[in-house]
């Protein structure tokens, strides 16, 4: 589809993938700004680069191979170990922050649900931000995405026992992270 | 509860487990052992937490903002429109000279238009005189080709064999065979040349 060079065609690839791709990225930076560059950065790549793409794959798995790639060279140039759900680290004003932050508690009913939600919620944000770059990967691939694990080896380019590995040690720091609510 | 049986799951089971594809005996285990049971409770319940996370979209107006920076090929015809486009409303002037174009075109098309529709007679006229002069053109192009084969040296032999039937059949039938060969040949000069295979000569 998107081969025939149409506006139209690249406008439904980018409709059908902006969401899962500007998730996976935010969760992988945790920066709004930065997660919204990135995943222009990834759409940009893929569709002036749509004659590489060899249909024999998942065009979801190109994608999201670009877009991880472009969150762990991200993360590789600037080491950012922990989340801030008030905003982007790099946030100079308040106002900055509040843009940059978590929006978390989008399936909220009521005020009450809405500060459990966000406490939550910003929990488990947190959890999987303090996971390996590799695993948060992985982690959210295969439960957020959904992604089958010989798919998120295509995408990470790792063997299929190390993807395994990975998802089963993040979900054991996720326990151990996540021990003092399941406590509550 | 029944007695523990078999060893205690593996990752591999627990992952089975959330598939809801578990072995029947990795089931029959957990369903006795207590470590194992909540391990594979405390598994889901991870599950469940990192799959309800929040929907996220970005900012209004993402895909535009690629598209301003992504290279979409384009027909010529479309590239050739914006580009008429373009140099037509790079400034007022450019913008005044189209517009005094297109008023001066739009006015001959009308005014011949009119004319037409009031000069038919004088039309139809210079119709007939245009056909006239054609058809003497055209015949005058005839004699002049035909007097030049008359002038030809070869004519003469031509003509006295056209004279005769009997020699004009045979001289076209010699031309026919000549022809035909010619055919022949070519098709055998052009055509692949077989492989030769090992076995066939045995």
């Amino acid at each position: 589809m998107a081969r025939a060079g149409r506006e139209a065609a690249y406008r439904e690839l980018i409709r059908r993938y902006e969401r899962p791709i500007f998730a996976l990225l935010f969760r992988m930076v945790r920066d709004r700004e930065l997660a919204e560059d990135l995943a222009q950065e990834t759409f940009i790549k893929a569709l002036n680069a749509i004659e590489s793409y060899r249909p024999e794959f998942k065009f979801s798995s190109w994608i999201f191979k670009i877009a991880n790639n472009a969150a762990i060279d991200h993360l590789r140039r600037r080491e950012l170990d922990t989340l801030s759900l008030d905003g982007s680290p790099h946030a100079a004003t308040p106002e900055a922050m509040q843009a940059t932050a978590l929006q978390i508690g989008a399936r909220q009913e009521s005020p009450l649900d809405a500060v459990e939600a966000k406490e939550l919620g910003g929990a488990i944000e947190a959890a999987i931000g303090r996971l390996r770059p590799e695993y948060r990967s992985c982690i959210l691939l295969r439960h957020v995405e959904g992604r089958a694990y010989e798919e998120i080896a295509e995408i990470l380019d790792l063997p299929l026992g190390t993807v395994k590995t990975y998802i089963h040690r993040a979900r054991n720091e996720l326990r151990q992270t996540l021990a003092h609510l399941r406590e509550e | 509860m029944s007695p523990v049986s078999g060893p205690h799951l593996t990752p591999e089971d627990l992952d089975a487990w959330l598939a809801g594809a578990l072995a029947p005996a990795a089931q029959e285990h957990l369903a006795g052992c207590p470590t194992c049971l909540e391990r594979a409770d405390t598994e889901a319940e991870i599950v469940s937490l990192v799959a309800a996370l929040p929907l996220m979209s970005p900012a209004a107006g993402f895909a535009d903002r690629i598209m301003t920076r992504i290279a979409v090929a384009r027909p010529l015809q479309v590239r050739t429109i914006d580009l008429i486009r373009q140099r037509v409303f790079a400034s007022r002037r450019s913008l005044a000279f189209a517009a005094s174009l297109l008023v001066l075109v739009a006015g001959s098309m009308a005014g011949s238009i009119v004319w037409t529709l009031g000069h038919q007679e004088t039309l139809t006229a210079l119709g007939a005189w245009l056909t006239a002069q054609a058809g003497q053109a055209a015949w005058l192009g005839v004699r002049g080709v035909a007097s030049n084969v008359i002038e030809q040296p070869w004519f003469a032999g031509f003509k006295e064999l056209a004279a005769s039937p009997g020699r004009l059949g045979i001289a076209t039938a010699l031309a026919l065979v000549a022809y035909l060969s010619g055919v022949l040949a070519l098709r055998r000069l052009l055509a692949l040349p077989t492989p030769r295979v090992a076995h066939a000569s045995a």
